[in-house]
């Protein structure tokens, strides 16, 4: 028996699942009229879908429910190494590190803390580069605000999943 | 005030009325199970999967959206939990060839039916993992595609493209395996 197009066989299973307009399924219908592969293969997908639909719900053992309820207390939720007290512990090392900085910043402790990279001092070929690099200035006081920001950025998050949500959270469940 | 029953059910739960909570179980454990079995292809491991879902789901109801459809929020817990299962004891891995598929004689005493649920399991444990759920979703007929790709966590369209693709393939795995049936009697 000749093999069904993949295209006639796309159209088989709209066919089935009556999604062709009413000329496309006329067309078609002729063609499953002229054609005995089309046919059979219609044959095999009409029993697989009513095997399918017949068979596809599974049914768990009887004391199902009752288990799960017997269980319902036993539940751990995932263990994560991220507790409160983490958390808290986190964001004093934060905030610890984040005055110190701004401590040193101020006190232009990184005023003087300045230098500059020079690209053309790095050994490339020269086959690459035809032209001189530019060199790339550091300014350590810029460094470190960014880091401070960074971790303002940082403690927020962890003072929000320590202290708000749960906090949050808590009240939610009061006022239900 | 909400006329969806599982919302009301759920209002009750989370007003610390726990027995309701066998109603939702009740009412969704053999399409749960289904799910877990046709992802795990192992009863007691499905059951246990199962299980382990509708206690999740329990425990996580105060952060349920009620606006969502609760049945796709809990089979979405479902087919997680089974693919965690299956990640962990993957291990425990039987090849096809050496799947004993069991007859279940008490769950119906008409051979052709056996038969054909026989020869349709084989055919689904040809498909992969993430055909057989989608086509598992589909033939349960209760979801539209979007539901199905929120379970799964497809794009909608992937989704539609993976079910058609599938239900073909089964189609020519069942067809395959009959013929062999047909030339060893």
């Amino acid at each position: 028996m000749k093999k069904v197009s993949q295209e006639l066989d796309d159209q088989l299973l709209l066919y089935l699942d009556g999604q062709l307009n009413s000329a496309a399924r006329e067309g078609f219908e002729l063609a499953l009229k002229q054609n005995d592969a089309l046919r059979q293969r219609l044959a095999q997908l009409q029993e697989m879908e009513t095997s399918m639909k017949k068979n596809i719900v599974e049914e768990p053992s009887k004391n199902f429910t009752q288990l799960v309820m017997q269980k319902l207390d036993h539940y751990q939720a995932p263990s994560s190494s991220f507790t409160m007290f983490n958390g808290i512990l986190l964001l004093v090392g934060i905030l610890l590190l984040t005055g110190i900085a701004t401590v040193l910043v101020s006190s232009g402790v990184f005023d003087q803390a300045t230098g500059t990279i020079d690209l053309n001092t790095i050994q490339l070929p020269k086959q690459y580069i035809q032209r001189s690099l530019p060199s790339i200035s550091i300014d350590g006081k810029l460094v470190i605000n960014v880091i401070i920001l960074l971790n303002l950025g940082l403690g927020w998050v962890v003072f929000d999943r320590t202290i708000l949500k749960p906090l949050f959270r808590r009240r939610m469940q009061m006022l239900r | 005030m909400t006329n969806d029953p599982d919302q009301v059910i759920i209002e009750q739960l989370l007003a610390g009325d726990r027995g309701v909570y066998s109603v939702l179980v009740n009412k969704y454990k053999s399409y749960a199970f289904t799910i877990a079995q046709k992802i795990l292809q192992n009863k007691p491991e499905a059951e246990e999967a199962a299980q382990d879902a509708f206690i999740k789901a329990y425990h996580h109801l105060a952060g349920f959206n009620s606006e969502a459809k609760f049945s796709t929020w809990l089979y979405r817990i479902v087919f997680n939990t089974a693919i965690s299962y299956r990640r962990k004891n993957r291990y425990q891995f039987q090849s096809i060839e050496n799947t004993v598929i069991k007859y279940d004689q008490d769950a119906d005493g008409n051979l052709e039916k056996v038969d054909k649920k026989k020869y349709l399991n084989q055919a689904m444990l040809k498909l992969s993992e993430a055909d057989r759920t989608a086509l598992t979703l589909f033939y349960l007929d209760e979801f539209s595609l979007e539901e199905i790709a929120e379970i799964t966590g497809m794009q909608a369209n992937t989704a539609k493209v993976r079910i058609h693709r599938a239900r073909q393939r089964l189609a020519d795995e069942l067809k395959t395996i009959l013929s062999e049936e047909a030339l060893t009697l």
